[in-house]
């Protein structure tokens, strides 16, 4: 078998290694796609509302190296909702003393 | 003369006493007093160290928001990097966690808690870890299996797990759902877990009344601090491990309680031998663990502490330094024995920032001269 197809054996073994670290690491990988919106969305609503800088600005300091696809920020209910690797995150601002929290994931 | 009337004079004498020493000190009551610039080859040093033409497009190099010198009490040097004012609640990151022991330390005075107390006293969902006591968690040494890794290792990372994700409704049970690798209070590991479970603990210390304002009335407000904001996680929970805003002044404010030990103005507000604990080592660090630089845990504070077979991790500045540090640069400075306190906002994406060069410089530009 091995001799026969050896780039198929060697794809075989390198998914069976794949998945021998994916399984213990499954719960941090499930989570993983979240961390970009959920990130931006806090830090930028913290920047915008509670240090109160401008937007232009808290754009570029939340900016990181995973790109995200949308930042919606919605001035009127200091909502401030984030897309990125295909999920959703938004966070709120509760107040002076409270600051910002994120929202329960949907 | 009678023995009650002498008391009453050395006692009237004692408190005129400790007047005279409370008015001879520079205290921001209720704001801070300025000393005029003078220019100096020193202080254009420091300047150019802290300020650089600043890099925003790849965010290199040292990148500072707020620079805060204050002398005996007084503001000796201030200069923010746009948009960050004199009146902007900056991030302070993990500074928060310093913030958290000094609320503590408040508490302790009022005998809220014990430091050889289990934390599952006071925090229940640490029943699973009976051993780990609230001393233990201040010198970050839990022996909990904490991953502290930020925004280049973020897939294992409990911090950001905690703070964005698997963790974010409720940090503090999330710490306490962690397995324990090595026994309570003999591993130094930094954990921003810890930090949290104590904040947790505090509810159960103060009672769920007081706890949603007692870092303001415990801390703020005797101090004078109006700018602050410490954002919780959905269960309540103060975010003691990242999440306090202040102005730079704001903060000073906190520097100032610590180079006066604890006191003040004529109040004693955090009790001696709450500041020599939280300055003092953690018994278990091993220097040589460190990398060159990395202070010394004290509890939930930073030391420039020398420890035998090893140099203190910042040579220019004195031994007896304690900081408060976070993530990308923030660092509130205290040097008691110069009168002397830094507060550093910042947005440091690199590693170029070192606390030992801008330390050097500031003692350069404003320690008092030495008597020879």
């Amino acid at each position: 078998m091995i001799r026969r197809h050896p780039i198929r054996s060697a794809l075989v073994l390198l998914l069976v290694l794949l998945l021998a670290w994916a399984w213990p690491n499954r719960a941090h990988l499930a989570a993983f796609p979240d961390i970009i919106g959920a990130y931006t969305a806090k830090e930028y609503c913290s920047c915008r509302y509670v240090s109160g800088n401008p937007a232009a600005y808290c754009e570029g300091y939340v900016a990181q190296y995973v790109p995200i696809s949308s930042l919606l920020d919605d001035e009127s209910a200091k909502r401030v909702t984030a897309s990125g690797l295909g999920r959703n995150h938004s966070a709120v601002w509760l107040g002076e003393r409270q600051g910002c929290q994120l929202l329960p994931s949907k | 003369m009678s023995i009650s009337l002498l008391r009453r004079l050395s006692l009237a004498l004692g408190f005129s006493l400790a007047a005279s020493n409370a008015l001879a000190e520079n205290w921001p009551q209720p704001d801070w007093q300025s000393q005029p610039r003078i220019e100096s080859p020193a202080l254009a040093e420091l300047e150019q160290y802290a300020f650089p033409k600043r890099d925003d497009v790849e965010r290199t190099g040292v990148r500072t928001d707020a620079l805060l010198v204050i002398r005996d009490g007084q503001i000796v040097y201030e200069r923010y990097a746009e948009p960050t004012t004199a009146r902007t609640a900056h991030l302070t990151w993990s500074m928060a966690k310093s913030l958290l022991a000094t609320t503590l330390g408040v508490a302790y005075a009022e005998g809220r808690f014990k430091l050889d107390a289990p934390a599952a006293q006071y925090y229940p969902a640490m029943a699973e870890h009976p051993q780990i006591k609230i001393g233990h968690l201040l010198n970050w040494a839990s022996g909990l299996a904490w991953e502290e890794d930020y925004e280049y290792a973020p897939l294992k990372s409990s911090v950001v797990a905690m703070l964005y994700t698997r963790g974010r409704t409720d940090m503090a049970a999330f710490t306490a759902a962690h397995a324990a690798d090595a026994a309570p209070g003999t591993r130094f590991r930094y954990s921003s877990g810890d930090s949290n479970v104590l904040a947790a603990a505090l509810r159960g210390m103060v009672g769920e009344q007081a706890y949603a304002d007692y870092p303001w009335t415990a801390l703020f407000e005797p101090l004078g601090i109006t700018s602050a904001t410490w954002e919780r996680d959905a269960s309540g929970t103060f975010v003691a491990s990242s999440y306090a805003y202040l102005s730079a002044r704001d903060l000073a404010r906190v520097g100032l309680l610590m180079q006066r030990g604890g006191r003040w103005g004529e109040r004693q507000l955090l009790p001696a031998a709450w500041v020599g604990f939280v300055s003092t080592p953690f018994a278990g660090y091993q220097p040589q663990l460190a990398k060159s630089g990395d202070a010394v845990p004290g509890g939930h504070w930073w030391l420039n502490a020398e420890l035998p077979g090893s140099t203190r991790p910042w040579p220019d500045a004195p031994a007896d330094t304690i900081a408060a540090l976070g993530h990308w640069g923030q660092g509130l400075y205290v040097m008691p024995q110069e009168n002397l306190l830094v507060v550093r906002y910042a947005d440091d994406r690199d590693g170029s920032f070192q606390h030992n060069d801008l330390l050097k410089r500031v003692r350069a530009a404003f320690a008092a001269e030495v008597q020879p």
